[in-house]
């Protein structure tokens, strides 16, 4: 009696499909390929070549409408400008204000508790307060009971600071001495925020403390300044407690009518003795202009970066 | 109630259920800065261990803000439905979380079990999924609302259309939301962030989208994005308000620094429902995020998921259209990366839909996040297949006001066609007619704003 297994049609049948299959290509035969015709052109909407609709969304905004799609996604051209501008903004908040800056434009320096880039993005608290030695060396040597303490920093942009920065800082300096006031050590903190004011204001027992930094980037813009004033600079105050000037670059408020407008806040502070929600612009409103109206972004015509 | 455990003879112990929670999660920047996060990987897994025995009705019993301290947990524990939550109150988050999971859990019991949930509940349990996992319980969850059109059906990604504008010019505004709607977009909402936060200009925006969704016969909704004092303000002047918005937070204390309470949102619910525009049942719109507790110093050393998963206890009261997370919006300082902000976003979108919310997902990014365009676009394609009910849309992803990075226009058929989710039917119907699309598939007009009057 056999002990081998039954004959087995099921066997055949597989080895004989594997068979076929091994040997017929899955795909249907290739097609012959004619050359494939351009694509008609679709580009980022610069001044020169532009559709109309883009054209004309131009007078109104400068966000990117009209460029047109391939299939759902973007074409060549429009990705290659969207890199770019991300690429810049990337960098501006990459950037680091080199250690013997502040000390080449004549500026005290100074250094947040923050010890490097990426502690400074983790932790607002630490780049809130002068390291020890920063904090020592100011006390004893900063000029003491000042009307204006004006700091320039770095916060998120870098890049700003050393581009518009000394601009802004000396033509708000001048500003503050054509008016007589008594102008603190001019100074400059690395790994700043914004709330660093207060206790750099604090030990030199300013009046005011006007802090100027990079701002947070947007896509293709890196060079826009912010400022931020207080009255009775102390740890402890908040967002409250200040007043603001935003988007201060060449495209903005360009830096010689911002550090007018900043000492017309200061000297709005000074005369009311409160900053904040509470102070009352009014007073002085034609003065301030634009200021007056709150800190908003006027739109910028947006540039090609990419030309090949 | 056991909060010990021990792995390779080592005994971990907490002093609380909230840092058995805190501890719990998944590594976040914001966890760190408010200095509750666990010390290192084996103590997180000790935490889940204890989490995973802890029964929910324990939970109840220990929200992470006290009772006595907190309109927010008071709102939670006095609404909360006793069927529901008995239902559910034995089950130990470990056994809840393979309940979630289970195939015979669908869609309705899911909608069943929602009001019975705290967030300490929806929090525990997305502390013990992988990202998965909270993907594949977020596809089953079923929560369409109506407006002036269905959102949330089977099968459906939706989106907001955010035509923001730097100095609010409503020229400008309309040229990004017409180039919006010829790509399928604004399906849940029409929805500007406005610069000037006035009743005014709110009124003047929200005329300017009426007309044209009136020219166009567009079903949508307009809104916008004011504070909500501004918006009760601005239904005085006589304008078309679908919907009406507020920021939110977890607690009572980081809600007074948004400027609201419970009492201020039951009063501008109940004017929105007598003076509103639009017909359908829900007409709120909550955005959240997680970290701005923290921000305001308001986070009652909870960590920030729990923190965000009771903004939706507070949201859930006035069944609102549209909640969405903004998930990269707030910064490095609290979520740190792509890894983080991508794991946030399917953690919010699994807990609001938990407790029964319509969840979208603002997909961004900041320029100072350690993030790619790349991983964003990644984002977005799990959360269509999460189901996520909607995704911002606005001009390649750019918003000009905010400065930060989301979801473009171009993304959204890409996305709908990727994960075959078609739009709103009453905007799907009105895009084929047009030619732009037909549910996934994008059509010969998709792009062309010659189709809009």
């Amino acid at each position: 009696m056999s002990r081998g297994y039954p004959e087995s049609r099921t066997r055949d049948l597989v080895a004989q499909l594997r068979r076929q299959l091994g040997e017929n290509d899955p795909n249907p035969p290739r097609q012959p390929l004619p050359e494939v015709a351009f694509p008609p052109v679709r580009v980022f909407p610069s001044p020169r070549r532009r559709s109309a609709l883009a054209e004309a969304a131009a007078a109104h905004t400068t966000a990117l409408v009209g460029i047109g799609a391939v299939g759902t996604r973007y074409a060549t051209d429009v990705v290659l400008q969207f890199q770019a501008e991300l690429a810049v903004a990337h960098g501006a908040v990459a950037a680091e204000l080199p250690g013997d800056w502040a000390e080449s434009k004549g500026y005290f320096p100074l250094i947040s508790r923050v010890t490097s880039h990426r502690e400074f993005l983790l932790r607002p608290d630490l780049g809130r307060r002068l390291s020890e030695a920063s904090a020592a060396k100011w006390a004893a040597e900063c000029k003491k009971d000042v009307d204006v303490q004006p700091i320039l920093a770095d916060g998120l942009s870098a890049v700003a600071t050393q581009g518009a920065g000394p601009e802004l800082m000396g033509g708000f300096i001048a500003e503050c001495e054509r008016r007589g006031w008594k102008v603190g050590t001019p100074c400059c903190a690395k790994f700043a925020r914004v709330w660093l004011e207060d206790e750099i204001g604090q030990l030199a027992r300013a009046k005011v403390a006007v802090i100027l930094l990079g701002e947070r980037p947007g896509l293709g813009t890196g060079d826009g300044l912010s400022a931020y004033l207080v009255f009775n600079p102390k740890l402890g105050n908040t967002d409250g407690n200040r007043n603001m000037m935003s988007n201060i670059h060449a495209r903005g408020i360009p830096p010689a009518d911002a550090a007018k407008r900043l000492a017309v806040l200061a000297q709005l502070m000074l005369e009311q003795g409160t900053s904040g929600v509470a102070l009352d612009l009014a007073p002085r409103a034609a003065e301030l202009g634009e200021a007056a109206k709150g800190g908003y972004r006027k739109p910028e015509p947006r540039t090609r970066l990419v030309e090949v | 109630m056991k909060l010990s455990a021990t792995i390779r003879g080592n005994s971990y112990t907490f002093r609380s259920v909230k840092e058995v929670l805190a501890r719990a999660n998944p590594p976040k920047s914001g966890d760190d800065l408010a200095g509750v996060s666990a010390r290192d990987p084996v103590e997180r897994v000790a935490a889940r261990a204890v989490l995973s025995q802890l029964t929910l009705g324990e939970l109840r019993a220990n929200p992470v803000v006290p009772y006595e301290q907190d309109e927010l947990t008071r709102l939670v524990e006095d609404n909360l439905d006793e069927g529901a939550f008995n239902a559910v109150k034995h089950l130990s988050v470990g056994q809840f979380r393979e309940w979630l999971l289970e195939p015979t859990t669908t869609g309705q019991k899911l909608r069943s079990v929602a009001p019975g949930l705290t967030p300490e509940m929806a929090a525990a349990a997305c502390k013990l999924m992988s990202n998965m996992d909270l993907m594949v319980v977020g596809a089953k969850c079923e929560v369409v609302v109506r407006c002036n059109n269905t959102l949330g059906l089977p099968g459906t990604l939706s989106s907001r259309l955010q035509p923001n504008h730097p100095t609010d010019d409503v020229q400008g505004i309309l040229y990004s939301a017409r180039e919006g709607l010829v790509y399928g977009c604004g399906d849940a909402v029409i929805g500007v962030n406005p610069a000037t936060d006035t009743p005014e200009s709110t009124a003047e925006i929200l005329r300017a989208l009426g007309d044209l969704r009136a020219r166009n016969g567009i079903p949508t909704q307009q809104c916008v994005l004011s504070h909500v004092i501004v918006q009760m303000k601005a239904l005085a002047l006589d304008c078309p308000m679908d919907l009406m918005f507020q920021s939110f937070a977890g607690s009572e204390s980081a809600n007074r620094a948004f400027g609201i309470s419970v009492a201020l949102m039951d009063e501008a619910y109940d004017l929105m429902r007598r003076k509103k525009s639009s017909t359908g049942p829900n007409f709120m719109y909550f955005e959240t995020g997680q970290g701005n507790a923290l921000s305001s110093d308001a986070h009652h050393g909870a960590d920030q998921v729990t923190m965000e998963a009771r903004c939706y206890g507070f949201a859930r009261r006035y069944k609102p259209f549209l909640v969405n997370t903004v998930v990269g919006f707030i910064g490095p300082e609290y979520l740190e990366d792509g890894p983080q902000i991508t794991r946030a976003g399917l953690e919010d979108h699994f807990m609001g839909k938990l407790m029964g919310l319509p969840m979208g997902c603002d997909a961004c990014f900041t320029y100072h996040a350690k993030m790619s365009q790349d991983e964003l676009e990644s984002l977005k394609v799990l959360l269509g297949a999460a189901g996520c009910t909607y995704l911002m849309s606005m001009p390649v992803g750019d918003d000009i006001m905010l400065n930060y990075q989301s979801s473009s226009f171009h993304d959204i058929p890409s996305v709908r066609s990727l994960v075959k989710k078609s739009p709103a039917p009453e905007f799907d119907a009105w895009l084929a007619a047009r030619g732009i699309s037909s549910g996934h598939t994008p059509g010969e007009r998709l792009g062309d704003v010659s189709v809009l009057r």
